[in-house]
C-alpha cells in the first residue's frame, strides 16, 4: 500500500469514527443523520484506500439512505423501558467491548495454534468463512436477516391485532 | 507511513465499540437504532480488510461481497425498525 492510500486511510478513519461518535452523542435526529452520512463517507474513503472500489460505491448509497431515514422528522420517537443504571452499564459494556477489540486487534492474528486441520487464527478462520464456505456464510446471513424481518412483520400483525 | 491489518482492526473496533455505545447508550429507541449500522460498518471494515490483507497467496475471500450484503442489511434494519415505530400521529 503506497502512501497515498495510507493517507486516504487514515484520513477516512478519522471521518468515520468522528461521525460514529457524532450518531453516538448528539442530541438531534438530523444531527444524527448528518453524522451517520458522515460514517457513510468515511466508509467509503475506507474502502477505496482497500481496494475495494465497488462496495466503497454501494456502501456510500446505503449508509446515506439509511441517514436520510434516521434524519426524518415523520417518524415517532419512542422512549426505552430500560432505566438509567442500565443504560450507564450498556455504556461500560461498550467501552469494555472497545478494550476487548482492541486487545484482539492488537494480538492481530487472534490465536496462534495448530490443530489436526492445519493452522487456526483470524486468517485461517476467514479463508475458511469467505472462501470455502462462503456460500453458505452468505445463506447463513440471508437466513438471519428474513427472520428479522419475519419476525418484525409476526409482531407488528400482533400489535395491530389488540 | 504504511497501514496493515492491525490498523484496520483497531478502526473496525472503534466503529463496533461506538454503535454498541450508542445502541446501549441512548433513550429514544429510533436514536438507538442508528448505533446498528455503525456496528455493521465495523464487522464491514474487517471484512474487507481481511481479504485485502490475508488473501495473497491464498483462495479468493468474499469480504468484499460481505461488506456489501452488511451494508445493504443496515439499511434494510433501519428502514425495519423506523416502520415498526411508526409515523407521528398514526396511532
Amino acid at each position: 500500500m503506497d502512501s497515498l492510500h495510507a493517507i486516504g486511510f487514515y484520513v477516512s478513519s478519522g471521518i468515520s469514527l468522528a461521525g460514529a461518535l457524532g450518531v453516538a452523542l448528539l442530541p438531534r435526529r438530523d444531527q444524527r443523520g448528518a453524522a451517520l452520512g458522515l460514517v457513510g463517507l468515511g466508509l467509503a474513503g475506507l474502502y477505496v484506500s482497500l481496494s475495494a472500489g465497488f462496495a466503497a460505491l454501494l456502501a456510500l448509497l446505503c449508509y446515506l439512505g439509511a441517514a436520510w431515514l434516521i434524519a426524518s422528522p415523520q417518524y415517532r420517537s419512542i422512549e426505552g423501558v430500560a432505566g438509567a443504571a442500565w443504560r450507564q452499564m450498556g455504556a461500560v459494556g461498550g467501552a469494555g467491548l472497545l478494550a476487548v477489540l482492541a486487545y484482539s486487534a492488537f494480538r492481530g492474528d487472534l490465536v496462534h495454534a495448530v490443530y489436526y486441520g492445519g493452522e487456526f487464527g483470524a486468517t485461517a478462520l476467514s479463508r475458511l468463512m469467505f472462501a470455502r464456505d462462503a456460500m453458505a456464510t452468505e445463506a447463513v446471513a440471508a437466513l438471519v436477516l428474513v427472520v428479522l424481518a419475519g419476525a418484525t412483520a409476526a409482531w407488528r400483525v400482533r400489535e395491530r391485532g389488540r | 507511513m504504511s497501514v496493515d491489518l492491525v490498523a484496520v482492526f483497531f478502526v473496525a473496533a472503534g466503529l463496533v465499540a461506538a454503535g454498541a455505545f450508542a445502541a446501549a447508550w441512548r433513550r429514544d429507541l429510533t436514536a438507538a437504532l442508528a448505533g446498528v449500522p455503525l456496528m455493521f460498518a465495523g464487522a464491514g471494515v474487517a471484512m474487507v480488510g481481511i481479504e485485502r490483507f490475508s488473501a495473497a497467496g491464498g483462495p479468493h475471500l468474499v469480504g468484499q461481497e460481505f461488506a456489501v450484503l452488511l451494508a445493504i442489511a443496515a439499511v434494510a434494519l433501519v428502514a425495519l425498525g423506523l416502520g415498526v415505530s411508526g409515523r407521528e400521529g398514526s396511532r
